[in-house]
């Protein structure tokens, strides 16, 4: 039987549409479900939590969400392995929930997706990720090649990682840090990171790896025809580019 | 007669209503009739000089008549896809109260699209802001009060901003410009209008969104007057407040019902609430289909008890819209508004709510507490009325440039200047605030071109260019002239991406039209519009009038029609980006180099003035954008760029500067010595910075044989150079360090948004 995936939309979610085609085009079998819906949650077999500004991003980012009904059947579905991925403000609410990096309590957050630097506004930007963990670290990235250098749009307000040296270390040290920004040849230095996140953070996982935060978009990046640099005789409506890591996720889905 | 306060009607306006009603009007029909008969709803200055534009083609679904327009796009597994289209301004909020002012802005104008049945899938942003350096720290604050205020909106909803340009200058150091421009895409079969539809009467008038208050109350007629600083404060209560939050929820709970109504197969009415509150909605959506309305104040979800009825009734509160639909489809219309989507526990009290009736009787009828506030015959209400105002011919300037322009000042240090003015300076540091790829549906963002591009149609090779302009300083000199090359520019922006242009929506901005000498640029200005618009075969669809923009001491902008372009394109893998692609090209000129100078860049940053605007030759110029169409489409341009403000010099180090992305081998340009291109024709100096229009494109080597056999078919096309394994812009013997002509290039919007 077919893995179903449901992404949730919390009131202010904002990216729900091209990250359902996305899984869909990637072969997933992906359904909306809305907050006033969130009893259906427990029949799904994985999550994703797309961009946007759940709860206007009252408090912070991620801060009421991370409390809401949809997110007790995330945290229970997560306990029981399912595959939980969060893109953005999706990545911030996971945060917010302690379910990543996880080596906390859950709903004990021990690290944040916080207020960009060097100045604190929103930026939107093209940028390159590159995975910086084993592909088999995580089901969601088992897919990737190693060093996987992924294409995305960071766009957001609150995107730099920020943490306590001890937790820092202890997510340097877990094999937490999934993502970091890099250039497109794969190299990396401080120029590849948009706003200061913490050791070039991008994404995080959790310790059992089946909870992945991720701050930039690459479902914004995903289809031939978003790409910078296509090119005439490319198949334009080919999932491509930021799809890698969406189709890695679905293959996950239905492995597990 | 009552007293009424804060009211912009005239004497001969009030007298009007009193003879027409046989009584004196009640304090709720005042405010009313004042709402409803300002320049912001009645047009009345403005309606009958706006039937010069042409407004029809065989693109034309739907033209200026409703909240939006609507242009044939292209069609995708038998399914005919229109592009809705709507343009607006927030001048006097915006000046008043920046970050509020231009977020309802473009609050209001996602409204106009949603309304027409469509999925709202981009904004753009025209801005006219005044001198922004240290000594104006007050047009510095507007200018990023606006900017602020565009991206936490339109970023919180997801709509991605996908156009825009922005112009200092000093005439805008009272009042700032905000023009938005939102486009949607339907289903041409299930556009919903805004009119009661044949068979209404009776039917249920349901309004939904945020509850009712007393923000917004006299916003329309507070636009139709001039701004007068000593009553910022009391102003600041008529600027709406806005919650994008709200409106996020408001536009999907809509996209639902549009899904419900498509099942029904049923004809309904839908319109967004702005100008004149309910009472502006509820008369217009009625009195469109031929009916009156009945309206229960004491029904509509209220933010505060006991507002006065006029309040209720013509208050501007944000994030509403009105439903006519029969009422057998009311209950399932308000459970998907109210339980779906929750509306009540999104914000105070916002709910969907049966607020009237649609009456075959001709009446608008209001109630509050039990008693008729209001019984007026809503054609006299909602029909046109006219301002017979006085005007006189603007002539053209007499003759042209002749003699080439001579300076002391060395190229490298007029590139670096032109380079650093504030309209030709990067863009970037302003719109990467911007959401510009929300969506998953942008082929070309921001800063890729002059044009953005977006493929609307999931799982369709269809895209739609959109492209804005409008140059201030050009109609310092000639504003008919000025208004032609505010379309010219903005058809160009869309060409030079591949798409064919196809329709146009306008914002005119100016000053009070009770001075003959505004008037008279608004009637010389739309003469214009309509002479470029008709040579292009690009009608106008929507549009808006903002007259007025004058601050109390008497100082009014500078003539400012803006306009926006669509672009239609039946296959995204023919666009054409901006940035130079490889070295080893061959790069053209398309387009014809003037001598006249007059409101360039380069005059500018001389000190110089000329009073000669570049002439346009359509019969040329649509020859050369069959050209770049033909050849986009059979892959022959690598890159092109549209030549606008600095001239040939700027496009090129635009082009340039795009290509020098980390990772990437750098492509340098080599202009030869105008000389050789021009035989003389224009000296050097016009040759690199007019801004005549026309394009630069990058060919390759292969392809030169192909795109020279397509370009004989248009005139001047001039092969001006090659492009170059390095990173520099050498012209005729000199040569320049790209990167370093990009820091300046780059530095100076970065001071206003870090």
């Amino acid at each position: 039987m077919s893995r179903r995936i449901a992404v949730l939309v919390f009131p202010g979610t904002n990216s729900e549409e091209e990250t359902v085609r996305l899984l869909r085009d990637c072969g997933g079998d992906a359904h909306l479900v809305h907050w006033s819906g969130a009893a259906l949650l427990p029949s799904f077999d994985a999550y994703v939590l797309p961009g946007g500004f759940a709860y206007e991003d009252r408090i912070r980012a991620g801060a009421i969400a991370a409390h809401d009904e949809m997110m007790d059947h995330v945290i229970a579905g997560a306990e029981l392995g399912k595959l939980v991925l969060g893109v953005c403000n999706g990545a911030q609410i996971l945060l917010e929930a302690g379910l990543v990096p996880g080596t906390g309590p859950v709903r004990h957050p021990t690290a944040a997706f916080t207020r960009n630097g060097p100045v604190a506004h929103f930026v939107c930007t093209h940028v390159h990720v590159k995975l910086s963990v084993k592909p088999g670290r995580s089901p969601i990235t088992a897919a990737l090649a190693p060093e996987a250098v992924i294409p995305a749009w960071a766009a957001n307000a609150e995107g730099r990682l920020a943490a306590q040296e001890n937790h820092l270390a202890e997510l340097r040290n877990g094999d937490h840090i999934a993502f970091v920004y890099a250039h497109e040849k794969g190299n990396v230095d401080p120029t590849a990171t948009p706003n200061q996140s913490a050791l070039g953070v991008a994404g995080l996982v959790n310790r059992s790896g089946n909870v992945l935060a991720l701050m930039p978009h690459p479902e914004r990046d995903a289809w031939t025809f978003n790409h910078p640099d296509k090119r005439r005789g490319d198949d334009m409506l080919a999932p491509s580019g930021g799809a890698a890591l969406f189709r890695s996720f679905v293959a996950g889905v239905q492995r597990s | 007669m009552p007293e009424v306060a804060g009211v912009a009607l005239r004497d001969d306006e009030l007298a009007r209503i009193r003879e027409r009603l046989g009584r004196e009007p009640s304090v709720v029909e005042v405010h009313a009739f004042d709402a409803q008969w300002s320049e912001h709803c009645s047009y009345k200055s403005s309606r009958h000089l706006l039937k010069k534009l042409p407004t029809t083609s065989e693109r034309v679904i739907l033209g200026p008549a409703e909240d939006s327009g609507i242009l044939h796009l292209g069609e995708f597994n038998g399914e005919r896809y229109g592009i809705v289209i709507a343009h607006e301004s927030h001048n006097h909020p915006s000046q008043v109260v920046p970050f509020e002012g231009a977020a309802t802005g473009i609050g209001g104008i996602v409204r106009d699209v949603l309304c027409m049945g469509a999925h709202v899938i981009a904004v753009a942003d025209p801005l006219r802001f005044g001198r922004i350096d240290d000594l104006h720290s007050h047009q510095r604050y507007v200018a990023q009060g606006v900017v602020d205020g565009i991206s936490a909106y339109g970023n919180a909803i997801g709509v991605p901003n996908i156009a825009g340009d922005v112009y200092f200058d000093e005439r805008f150091d009272d009042n700032c410009l905000v023009n938005v421009v939102a486009m949607g895409i339907v289903r041409e079969a299930e556009v919903i209008h805004s009119y009661a539809p044949q068979g209404a009467d009776g039917w249920d008038i349901v309004l939904v969104g945020k509850a009712t208050d007393a923000s917004g109350f006299g916003g329309a007629s507070f636009s139709s007057l001039t701004l007068d600083s000593a009553d910022e404060d009391s102003n600041k209560g008529a600027v709406q407040v806005p919650d994008p939050f709200l409106k996020s929820v408001l536009m999907r709970a809509s996209y639902h019902a549009f899904e419900f109504l498509r099942k029904q197969g049923l004809s309904v009415a839908f319109k967004d609430l702005g100008a004149g509150g309910i009472m502006g909605c509820s008369a217009e959506i009625a009195s469109a289909g031929g009916y009156g309305a009945s309206i229960d104040l004491d029904a509509v979800n209220v933010a505060i008890e006991g507002m006065r009825p006029e309040v209720v009734a013509v208050g501007e509160t944000q994030e509403r819209l009105l439903w006519v639909v029969p009422p057998e489809i009311t209950p399932e219309l308000l459970r998907i508004y109210n339980d779906l989507f929750t509306l009540p526990d999104i914000a105070y009290n916002a709910r969907a709510v049966k607020i009237g009736t649609v009456t075959a009787e001709k009446r608008y009828v209001l109630r509050h507490r039990g008693e008729v506030v209001m019984d007026v015959d809503i054609a006299f209400l909602t029909g046109s009325i006219r301002d017979e105002l006085p005007f006189h011919d603007i002539p053209a300037p007499a003759g042209t440039a002749e003699r080439s322009l001579v300076t002391g000042v060395q190229l490298d240090e007029l590139i670096e200047r032109v380079l650093a003015h504030p309209d030709v300076c990067s863009r970037a540091p302003l719109y990467r605030r911007y959401d510009t790829v929300v969506r998953g549906r942008t082929v070309i963002p921001r800063g890729a071109a002059g044009a953005g591009v977006l493929a609307p149609v999931w799982g369709s090779p269809l895209g739609v260019a959109l492209a804005v302009a409008g140059n201030p300083r050009y109609s310092r000199i000639d504003v008919r002239l000025a208004a032609e090359h505010a379309v010219y520019e903005a058809v160009r922006k869309v060409v030079a991406v591949g798409a064919r242009p196809i329709g146009l929506t306008d914002c005119l901005n100016f000053g009070n039209p009770r001075k003959p000498e505004h008037y008279s640029e608004l009637v010389a200005a739309i003469d214009g519009l309509a002479r470029a618009a008709k040579n292009f075969e690009t009608p106008f669809v929507s549009g808006n009038v903002s007259l007025y923009n004058e601050s109390a001491s008497g100082r009014a902008i500078p003539a400012s029609p803006v306009v926006a372009c669509v672009g239609a394109i039946d296959d995204i893998a023919n666009v054409v980006t901006m940035p130079l692609k490889a070295a080893g090209s061959v790069l053209y000129m398309v387009g014809r180099p003037q001598t006249a100078l007059g409101s360039s860049v380069l005059l500018d940053v001389l000190g110089r003035s000329d009073e000669h605007l570049p002439r346009i030759d359509y019969e040329a110029i649509l020859a050369q954008h069959t050209l770049m169409y033909e050849a986009s489409q059979a892959g022959l341009l690598r890159s092109a760029h549209a030549i606008g403000n600095g001239g040939l010099a700027a496009a090129a180090c635009e082009m340039a500067f795009a290509a020098l992305a980390e990772g990437h081998a750098p492509v340098g340009v080599r202009i030869d010595d105008s000389w050789q291109w021009t035989q003389g024709r224009v000296g050097n100096l016009e040759a690199y910075f007019g801004e005549a229009g026309g394009f630069v494109v990058e060919v390759a080597a292969a392809d030169v044989e192909a795109f020279e056999s397509l370009a004989a078919q248009a005139d001047y096309i001039h092969e001006i150079g090659v492009t170059l394994d390095r990173p520099v812009l050498a012209i005729d013997d000199d040569a320049f360090d790209l990167h370093h002509l990009r820091d300046i290039w780059y530095a100076p919007l970065r001071e206003v948004y870090p």
